[in-house]
């Protein structure tokens, strides 16, 4: 099983008992009043078979409130995802955290920052990046590279998730279009690993039949589904952070009984994608720390419903990998981690979900790395606290470093960066003065170079080539 | 001749596991044992030689670093106890005396170069910290030392080396004597300015300027 980080600090909390009373009672109010709708006519007649208040006229499904918290309950508060290697098999909930990826359409050039379609060789190289990075534990939908050269639309879900089962034995949760899902299924199966699907709402308020379709056939499969709901405030939700959290709590529910529905027990993340809209062009801002307060509202309602979480963090405005880009990942991160979130979608995008690179997903590693360390928290007990070595050692010319004691603790209380400057200003000067960017570049190539990621056994790549050749021939581009 | 390979063994073993509590029984059990003292001396700096160069390579840290100097202190007065009592001496690189110039409490970065220093086989006379000008000169005409290492790390006190250098000059030995500067004030422009012979910018630095200075090859 792999660690990821235990949470050992109290999560952060900004909602009052009341609070979260009232974001709770008024998505009853909306899921029982306004409903939820459902485009779907199979889903329809199936809630109505399950005692939910139906308008077939305007595919709306009212649900009484035992229904909805009936669902809430049964989902469980944790679950293993097993990988085709034990070593990184995931349980996710509880105060385990893990950190997750984030999608980009294209790559980018690091001289002239312009953004282009990565090539099957990029792509595959993002991916054994990913799969060498030791704090980097499960691949998020969409990743690395969204659009990837010579691949039609239709089969990059199919082609992606391929590619991170032959380049990796890290864990994938994957996205659904057209029905893909069946193929994503089917690959996972024939490699003996569990594989997310998603359930993704549209704000507001509604599920396509696709969506309830990747949904139903995730569950029915007894894989784990996450409920990613992207909203944009003052859009697609109330502007205000309180409304937001009612309509997106709503939408979310709708899935999570249809889960429940479906089969009592299913195992349900739910991911919170909330941005504001840029109110001069309408498009979502990435980045704003309005996200990271949403989110934080979110994992508290949350872990009081125990039900696992997923947020985004990843999101930079900039579209370069500098200053904005850092500080707005890593203070988004930050909190993510300490509003006890369960998975941490952080690595590699970058502007939103239109660019994606390697370097900065090994610059996120360090990142990672850096929260990780901090929410396992302090260690007190008698050794730690040292009053003994204190008394030993003494004022100056009393001095710790030539102890057993620092050397026993000095590595286990760091988490030493690999790719950040830790240089003295004359090693800086004699190496050319690199910067985290260029360490970064060196430490892909050391990774490309060296690391080999466990083949896939070769039975197992001819079911996958099987697989991906159906799905080649159901969506017409052999 | 077994259990004489066997704690030689264990002597380089407890340098290797910075094992500072054992230090000087195992020394002392080496010498019971009947082995050479000469060759439980290479035994430790062979080992100091090895953890000085994975400190190099970045593999390890400081605390290794002074804690496997830890383990030398402890060991080697029992080692050379031995071999004073047999009458030899051990054969070294060169002589140097290293200290932190007055007015100056840092001790680390000196610590550091002259473990490197002796783990590269010199004799290292280390005169600790807050060193007057007066007993630097007095222990490098005393040791007939090859080497005078000053480290400062003020501003205010890295003038200091300056005036053991002008102090060299007035007993008239400096042409004698090499010297060497460092600290995180210095760098290769003031070392000139105050005519040091030579500046590291990093503890291994420091190691290969002595030994050009002194012409030995890597």
């Amino acid at each position: 099983m792999k660690k990821g980080f235990i949470r050992n600090i109290k999560p952060l909390e900004i909602l009052t008992e009341e609070q979260i009373q009232a974001i709770h009672s008024n998505t009853l109010r909306v899921l029982e009043s306004t409903g939820i709708r459902f485009e779907s006519p199979r889903i329809l007649e199936f809630f109505k078979k399950n005692d939910c208040n139906v308008d077939f006229e305007k595919n709306i499904v009212k649900f009484p409130p035992y229904i909805v918290e009936d669902s809430i309950r049964k989902c469980p508060s944790s679950f293993t995802m097993k990988a085709r290697n034990p070593k990184n098999t995931l349980v996710i909930g509880g105060n385990r955290h893990y950190f997750s990826d984030m999608p980009g359409n294209w790559t980018i050039d690091l001289d002239s920052w312009k953004a282009r379609p990565a090539t099957k060789q990029e792509n595959k190289e993002a991916v054994i990046v990913l799969d060498a990075l030791e704090n980097f534990d499960i691949f998020c939908a969409y990743t690395p590279y969204f659009e990837v050269d010579g691949i039609p639309p239709e089969m990059s879900i199919p082609e992606s998730y391929a590619a991170k089962i032959r380049n990796s034995t890290k864990v994938s949760w994957e996205g659904s279009q057209k029905e893909c899902e069946i193929f994503i299924i089917e690959m996972a199966k024939a490699t003996g690993q569990d594989v997310m699907g998603v359930g993704l709402p549209s704000a507001p308020l509604t599920y396509y039949e696709d969506a309830c379709d990747s949904l139903s056939r995730y569950i029915k499969a007894d894989f784990p589904v996450n409920i990613a709901c992207g909203v944009m405030m003052g859009g697609t939700s109330p502007a205000s952070i309180a409304g937001s959290l009612v309509s997106f709590n709503a939408e979310v529910m709708g899935g999570i009984i249809l889960a429940q529905l479906t089969r009592p027990g299913a195992k349900i993340v739910v991911e919170d994608s909330v941005l504001p809209m840029d109110m001069k062009t309408g498009h979502p801002v990435f980045g704003d720390i309005t996200t990271a307060l949403h989110i934080t509202a979110f994992a508290q309602l949350y872990r009081k419903y125990e039900i696992p979480t997923f947020a985004d963090s990843g999101w930079t405005n900039s579209k370069k990998i500098d200053f904005q880009d850092g500080y707005e990942r890593a203070m988004t991160a930050l909190l993510v981690a300490l509003s006890g979130v369960n998975v941490n979608n952080l690595y590699g995008g970058i502007y939103g979900e239109l660019e994606y690179h390697p370097v900065q997903s090994i610059l996120d590693d360090d990142i990672a790395g850096m929260i990780g360390r901090y929410i396992e928290g302090i260690d007190v007990n008698h050794d730690t606290i040292a009053s003994d070595l204190i008394e030993i050692t003494g004022p100056i010319p009393g001095s710790f470093l030539a102890t057993s004691h620092t050397r026993k603790y000095f590595r286990k209380e760091r988490f030493f960066p690999k790719s950040a400057d830790t240089m003295t200003y004359p090693e800086w000067i004699n190496l050319d003065k690199k910067d985290c960017i260029v360490l970064a570049q060196d430490r892909i190539k050391q990774i490309i170079e060296n690391h080999i990621p466990e083949p896939l056994p070769d039975d197992q790549e001819k079911e996958i080539e099987k697989i991906l050749a159906k799905a080649r021939k159901r969506y017409g581009s052999i | 001749m077994e259990d004489e390979t066997k704690y030689l063994n264990d002597l380089k073993a407890v340098v290797l596991n910075f094992d500072i509590d054992n230090a000087e029984s195992v020394a002392k059990k080496v010498i019971l044992s009947g082995a050479d003292p000469i060759l439980a001396a290479s035994m430790l700096t062979e080992a100091i030689r090895e953890v000085g160069d994975a400190f190099g390579k970045g593999d390890l840290f400081l605390p290794d670093l002074v804690c496997a100097s830890e383990v030398l202190k402890k060991a080697f007065p029992v080692i050379n106890e031995a071999i004073e009592k047999n009458g030899k001496e051990q054969v070294s690189l060169g002589k140097i005396v290293i200290g932190t110039v007055f007015g100056d409490i840092h001790s680390i970065g000196k610590g550091m170069v002259a473990t490197l220093l002796y783990a590269a086989g010199f004799k290292v006379i280390d005169l600790g910290i807050n060193v007057k000008s007066e007993d630097f000169l007095k222990s490098v005409k005393e040791e007939k030392a090859d080497v005078l290492a000053m480290s400062a790390l003020l501003t205010t006190t890295a003038m200091e080396q300056k005036k053991v250098i002008e102090g060299l000059k007035e007993a008239g030995i400096r042409d004698k004597i090499k010297v060497i500067v460092g600290g995180s004030p210095i760098n290769q422009e003031f070392s000139d300015s105050i005519g040091a012979d030579g500046y590291g910018a990093t503890a291994p630095e420091g190691v290969k300027v002595v030994k050009r200075l002194l012409g030995i090859g890597e």
